[in-house]
């Protein structure tokens, strides 16, 4: 679905660029989840903003379906942390979901079907008048997920949307998560920096190398049936293996950041 | 610098505005006030006491310590005013002063959203002319009235050109602003839901700059009332501040202060009435300013 092919980017900074990503190889097969965990400033959010059409890679190609990305298209929808500044504030839970339906130019006709079945989904079709400000964290997240349902994307990626959430409705909104994909199969492209979290979700974990020049340097097959238990020892051990792993690359960007 | 001061503005006057169910909640609970401060009609009582205490305070002064010529007493200065609202010649200057105001604010007001808009989205555009904004915008619509007598003379013209003046620059920085701030991650949500770079534009950036716009302008109507008296005291046959520079003249201090308490009225009357229709028609894109 997805394909990251030799892919570098880098980004013009003084004294000298800054190389973020430099040959990095990934394939997103359809309808699977794959969490990209690192380091904070390993260029996970970079390669998603490549995946999205954001921003282009400086040298090897990203695509889609076999199509270069050449900008945002209408089949991958992004997701952010920060549903506060996403969202639409001056529009309702409603007319959020609208949105892309009325600038996709869906026949009206198909609207309210559309917006009830999405608003359902996540559980917030008895908020539908509300404005985002009168929702709580959890849910403008999930009415992020309605409003990126409704355009049907093929793709979504997700850039550590849940990491601002409380740790209970983190867990709440990883169910929800599982259960809209266990249903709609979407391909999903999870960034987070939480090990548990990756683990929870994900088919698959690409582990980042710290930057700069950051690839991907391992990809772990989670064949696990959900939901997955940290205390059951199976995942018990592969959390373990993961953080082992991830070590010295923590450090060596606390370092860089410290500098 | 100038953006973060635009900012900061924004903020206190934007939450002075907010609604009374937030601005409660912030209040300090005093515990043996808590009754009078929940109590229905308590702003009201306390402007009414504010007033009747200034009045009070200015009559005793002026009857008792100042000369009363200088500084004419509430009651004398009422006396004074009937007539003069009776007759209709307060009306007649306060409806050519505020169309003046109007005039030059609503024109000013558009003028400057249309350009912030454009100058907060074409960087090229924004960096060419900033630097001559930046020194224009100390040129105070008083100081443009001798300019603005030669070019327009002394009719309505130059009135509603420093009017613009005053309220272009301030409008103008404000929207800019507001261009800027808008989150980069809701225009790149909306680019993902489908919308193409005009609807992104009209959709997302301008309803995200609104509270800053409606701000700026805010500011600008309390400049415009400020700087309409200047020009029409310096270059004008009518209006408050012809009646002002008249009343100076002939050294009627009643009438000067029957002017002088109508700016006050004015000015209240119109942020008031600014505030409401803010209220009624943009309140969706306000509100979530005192929340994120």
């Amino acid at each position: 679905m997805l394909q990251l092919d030799k892919v570098r980017k880098v980004f013009p900074a003084a004294p000298e660029p800054y190389v973020a990503l430099d040959g990095v190889d990934l394939e997103v097969a359809d309808g699977e989840i794959l969490c990209l965990l690192g380091p904070s400033g390993c260029g996970k959010s970079t390669l998603l903003n490549m995946l999205a059409g954001f921003e282009r890679p400086s040298a090897g190609s990203v695509s889609c379906g076999g199509a270069p990305i050449r900008g945002a298209g209408r089949d991958r929808v992004m997701f952010f942390q920060d549903a506060g500044s996403a969202l639409f504030p001056w529009l309702n839970v409603e007319e959020n979901v609208r949105f892309g339906l009325r600038v996709r130019k869906v026949p009206k006709a198909q609207w309210a079907g559309i917006i009830d079945n999405y608003l359902r989904m996540v559980d917030l079709d008895r908020h539908r008048n509300k404005f985002p400000a009168q929702l709580s964290g959890g849910m403008r997240q999930r009415l992020q997920i309605a409003r990126a349902l409704a355009v049907e994307p093929v793709v979504l990626l997700m850039d550590e949307p849940f990491a601002a959430l409380d740790a209970l409705t983190r867990r709440r909104m990883h169910a929800v998560l599982l259960e809209i994909w266990q249903r709609t199969r979407k391909t999903i492209v999870f960034v987070t920096h939480d090990i548990a979290e990756a683990i929870t979700l994900g088919d698959r974990i690409g582990i980042m190398s710290a930057g700069p020049c950051s690839i991907i340097s391992k990809i772990i097959d989670l064949d696990l049936p959900r939901p997955r238990d940290l205390a059951d020892s199976a995942v018990a051990r592969i959390f373990n293996d993961i953080e082992r792993l991830l070590a010295p690359d923590i450090a060596r960007s606390e370092e860089r950041a410290a500098q | 610098m100038r953006s973060l001061v635009a900012e900061r503005m924004s903020v206190a006057e934007i939450s002075k505005g907010k609604p009374a169910a937030v601005a409660g909640r912030r209040r300090p609970s005093l515990a043996p006030l808590r009754g009078f401060a929940t109590a229905p009609g308590r702003g009201f009582l306390l402007t009414a006491g504010s007033i009747a205490i200034a009045f009070l305070s200015w009559q005793v002064l002026s009857t008792f310590i100042f000369n009363p010529f200088l500084i004419p007493p509430p009651l004398e200065v009422i006396r004074t005013a009937i007539p003069m609202i009776l007759s209709g010649e307060i009306l007649a200057d306060v409806s050519i002063s505020m169309s003046r105001v109007l005039v030059g604010f609503t024109v000013g007001s558009l003028a400057a959203i249309v350009f912030g808009v454009l100058l907060g989205r074409l960087q090229l555009l924004h960096d060419l002319l900033d630097p001559i904004i930046e020194l224009m915008r100390y040129l105070s619509p008083t100081a443009m009235i001798p300019i603005a007598v030669i070019w327009f003379g002394i009719g309505e013209l130059s009135k509603y050109f420093l009017i613009f003046w005053g309220t272009f620059f301030i409008v103008l920085v404000n929207t800019i602003a507001g261009v800027w701030r808008a989150p980069i991650a809701r225009q790149r949500a909306a680019e993902c839901l489908g919308a193409n770079q005009v609807q992104i534009f009209v959709l997302v950036i301008i309803p995200s700059a609104a509270p800053y716009i409606v701000t700026g302008m805010r500011v600008a109507m309390a400049s415009s009332f400020m700087s309409i008296i200047p020009a029409e005291i310096l270059a004008a046959d009518s209006g408050i501040g012809y009646l002002l520079q008249k009343s100076s003249m002939l050294l009627q201090t009643n009438r000067i202060f029957v002017a002088l308490l109508t700016i006050c009225l004015l000015g209240f009357v119109f942020d008031r009435i600014f505030r409401l229709l803010v209220a009624r028609t943009l309140a969706r894109f306000m509100s979530f300013v005192a929340v994120t």
